[in-house]
């Protein structure tokens, strides 16, 4: 069978945008699980409104282009529609942390089968570089001339208070590792979170280049080292080390093995209309 | 003939149960019942009652003179005591206190002494209600404590007690609901516990989420995937909902929304009941789409007219929004009518993991992916335009309006939602037409006629401005002048509308 991932749609990202990776990233995972069995037909995504989420017109598989900062409920919807489905959600960091925030811890909580994929470049660049909650403290842009007072969120230690049980994170110039990532993020039984971090080329460009903090880890399924992997980058400053890897990964049940109708609909490998 | 009873006491008391068994029990001898449940926004204590309303014919409100009094507690004959009639009867509650916890079920009995109902038909409820000798005591004790005042002989009518929730969920389960997505909120709430008590046996789910953000965001992927969806809300939540309502009106994804209201603006007055939201049914939600906004008028509207919204949103990948109040959801009506034969809703589209189907919030092409052009931006608008006089079309095969009363009548009542029944009852002896509104958006051509043909028109609503007169004089141009309205949270009384009515020469 080939395997034709292209779309038609003309590409508008900046030239050199590190999406232009991730996009590779997912592409090249998507084949491989196809090469493994799984249906093309089979995967469905949803994304947000940002940057990111033009990944919607370059990838030929089903979904949703949602809206912003509802990636993640519209996704979690399509995991209730049919539990058979792969399912990926793609955000923003200014998306899931600002507007989206509630829907992020809760995912945790209700596990259901997904993969949420975090574009994270410190910045709200489609509406022209404002601040998220993880831009670094003292970041100028148009809406806060200022600059930005408050410290930034750790959206890993709030991933692991919430339950979440697959915490990843991934440098997006680094194709091939997160490509493997994102692979174990969709295998994983349940909810799994993969943050991507991304320079952006026009807006706050003082956060990009980290690479030279990152460092690869193996797998981690120990709750309190992951604790101590979180700590270690604050998302502030350019101290400290960003692990990057599976930072945390649990098996739980979850939510379409919890519920008689979801399980129901998984044995028989049906939606819902043949219920 | 007519009697009304009023049921009081505090919350957590049970006098539900006293309105359930008589009324049971009455149904069961061929009497239409009529429950008008009146409680604040508390669980134990406070004051909350009912008002049973008991005929021979058809009976859909409350009366404001009161033929009975059961009070529960003291505050009920003090807050009450002035709306008894001279002959009225009133039943304490302690005469029979020693009864404990079963003191709701010995004022049942009492009541139907006092109606004039045999022992047996309240001993077979209450077994049927609670198997136990206990309860059974109770209420031989509450019906030997009293004496006969009503002679309610057995009729024939072959009649069923309903509430708008129940039937709004039965016309959800007659459409062969997949998922029904809510959070609370009062009072749309009584349909999620409804279908959420037998979802195995009716192979459907029922999912309580976050906030209503994601009740609208999931129900439409959870549509996109497959599953015929509903959700259900009230103003609120409704109004958290709406910038997903607007992400169906682009993604064409089949949705039916539940809106249930209470008073407002913000939180207003939680558990009492209002028509002020369909100004929003209408309208909320950016941007120019097509919808359906129905707004059954009875239990068994409920059922056919729900069925409608889920067959129309599947067929037209449209959004349905069935529009009901406190007032319908939660009282208790009666009925010799059954509904009509449910139609088929068939999902006939193409559902993941049958092909590529993509969808979008952006304005897209017919693969789904984004588009900024200016002839497929206008030319989608058109689409949409031109969508829904395809949607009229199909309206008009269903009962959009209704016509009641004197059929040749000059004097034209036009009214909407959970006020058909009281309008019914208050017009009765009176020589007027009734036109009831049920298909609110799209809005039938026959109201024009109707005003056009009759001398004298009155608009009752239950809200301030008028939501719906105002809505005809926009699709009409015709401005009716005589409105009666209503905005205390309170339904109209049969006899207040009647009074109201005759005033307008």
């Amino acid at each position: 069978m080939t395997i034709n991932l292209k779309t038609n749609q003309q590409n508008t990202w900046c030239p050199g945008c590190p999406n232009f990776m991730i996009l590779e990233s997912v592409k090249q995972t998507i084949t491989k699980l196809i090469n493994k069995g799984a249906k093309q037909e089979d995967f469905a995504m949803v994304t947000d409104i940002g940057c990111h989420a033009k990944i919607f017109d370059y990838i030929n598989i089903s979904g949703i282009y949602g809206l912003h900062g509802r990636a993640l409920p519209t996704a979690f919807g399509i995991t209730l529609g049919n539990p058979n489905l792969k399912v990926l959600a793609f955000m923003g960091d200014g998306a899931v942390y600002s507007e989206g925030i509630a829907h992020f811890i809760h995912a945790g909580r209700l596990n259901s089968n997904m993969t949420l994929i975090i574009h994270d470049n410190q910045s709200f660049s489609l509406t022209t570089g404002q601040n998220t909650p993880v831009s670094q403290q003292g970041y100028k842009s148009k809406a806060y001339p200022l600059g930005e007072f408050n410290k930034p969120m750790n959206p890993i230690k709030l991933a692991l208070a919430s339950n979440i049980n697959f915490i990843a994170r991934c440098n997006a110039k680094d194709i091939k590792h997160t490509a493997e990532i994102l692979q174990k993020a969709i295998e994983h039984k349940g909810f799994s979170f993969v943050e991507i971090i991304q320079d952006c080329l026009i807006f706050n460009k003082e956060a990009n280049n980290k690479d030279s903090l990152m460092y690869k880890i193996q797998d981690n399924k120990n709750k309190l080292k992951a604790e101590k992997l979180a700590d270690e980058w604050d998302y502030n400053d350019r101290k400290g080390k960003i692990a990057l890897g599976v930072l945390y990964c649990e098996e739980k049940p979850m939510l379409s093995e919890e519920w008689p109708q979801l399980k129901n609909l998984i044995k028989k490998k049906v939606g819902w209309k043949n219920k | 003939m007519r009697i009304n009873i009023l049921i009081g006491g505090k919350a957590g008391q049970g006098i539900n149960k006293i309105s359930e068994i008589v009324s049971q029990v009455l149904v069961s001898q061929g009497y239409f019942t009529f429950n008008y449940r009146d409680y604040p926004s508390l669980i134990r204590g406070g004051h909350n009652f009912n008002i049973l309303s008991v005929s021979d014919k058809r009976v859909g409100s409350y009366e404001t003179k009161l033929d009975i009094i059961i009070a529960m507690d003291e505050n009920t004959i003090e807050k009450h005591k002035l709306e008894l009639k001279k002959q009225g009867v009133i039943v304490g509650h302690k005469t029979l206190e020693d009864l404990g916890r079963n003191l709701n079920v010995a004022l049942a009995g009492c009541l139907i002494k006092i109606l004039g109902i045999n022992k047996e038909s309240l001993i077979d409820e209450v077994q049927k209600q609670f198997n136990s000798k206990e309860s059974n005591s109770a209420a031989e004790k509450g019906f030997e404590s009293q004496k006969q005042k009503f002679d309610l002989k057995k009729l024939n009518n072959k009649i069923s007690i309903m509430a708008g929730s129940q039937a709004v969920a039965q016309g959800a389960v007659n459409s062969r609901i997949d998922l029904y997505l809510a959070y609370p909120m009062t009072p749309a709430t009584g349909v999620m516990h409804e279908l959420a008590s037998n979802q195995i046996e009716n192979k459907l789910m029922v999912f309580q989420p976050e906030n209503e953000i994601t009740v609208v965001n999931a129900g439409l992927g959870a549509s996109f995937a497959g599953a015929k969806v509903m959700v259900g809300t009230s103003g609120g939540g409704y109004d958290l909902m709406t910038e997903g309502l607007s992400l169906q009106g682009m993604s064409e994804i089949p949705l039916v929304v539940y809106l249930a209201s209470r008073p407002g603006p913000a939180t207003g007055v939680p558990t009492y009941s209002t028509q002020a939201d369909l100004d929003v049914a209408l309208r909320g939600g950016h941007g120019e789409f097509p919808r359906v906004v129905i707004a059954p008028g009875d239990p068994i509207e409920c059922i056919e007219k729900t069925n409608e919204a889920f067959y129309l949103a599947e067929k037209f990948g449209t959004l349905s929004i069935v529009l009901s109040d406190k007032h319908l959801a939660e009282s208790e009506f009666s009925s010799d009518r059954k509904p009509k034969k449910p139609l088929k809703v068939e999902i006939k589209r193409k559902l993941l993991g049958e092909g590529i189907i993509k969808t979008s919030s952006y304005e897209h092409d017919v693969v789904g992916n984004t588009t900024e052009n200016a002839k497929l931006t206008q030319e989608n608008a058109d689409a949409r335009v031109a969508k829904y006089e395809n949607i009229k079309k199909e309206c008009s095969k269903f009962e959009m309006i209704k016509i009641y009363g004197k059929k040749n009548s000059k004097n034209l009542i036009i009214g909407w939602g959970s006020t058909k029944t009281v309008i019914l009852d208050a017009i009765e002896n009176l020589d007027y037409k009734f036109l009831q509104v049920l298909y609110v958006k799209p809005l039938s051509n026959e109201i024009k006629k109707e005003i056009q043909k009759a001398d004298k028109v009155i608009l009752v609503e239950q809200n301030v401005t008028g939501q719906l007169g105002r809505l005809i004089r926009e699709k009409t141009g015709i401005k009716i002048k005589n409105r009666i309205l209503k905005y205390d949270g309170r339904p109209f009384a049969s006899d207040e509308l009647k009074r109201g009515i005759e005033k307008i020469k």
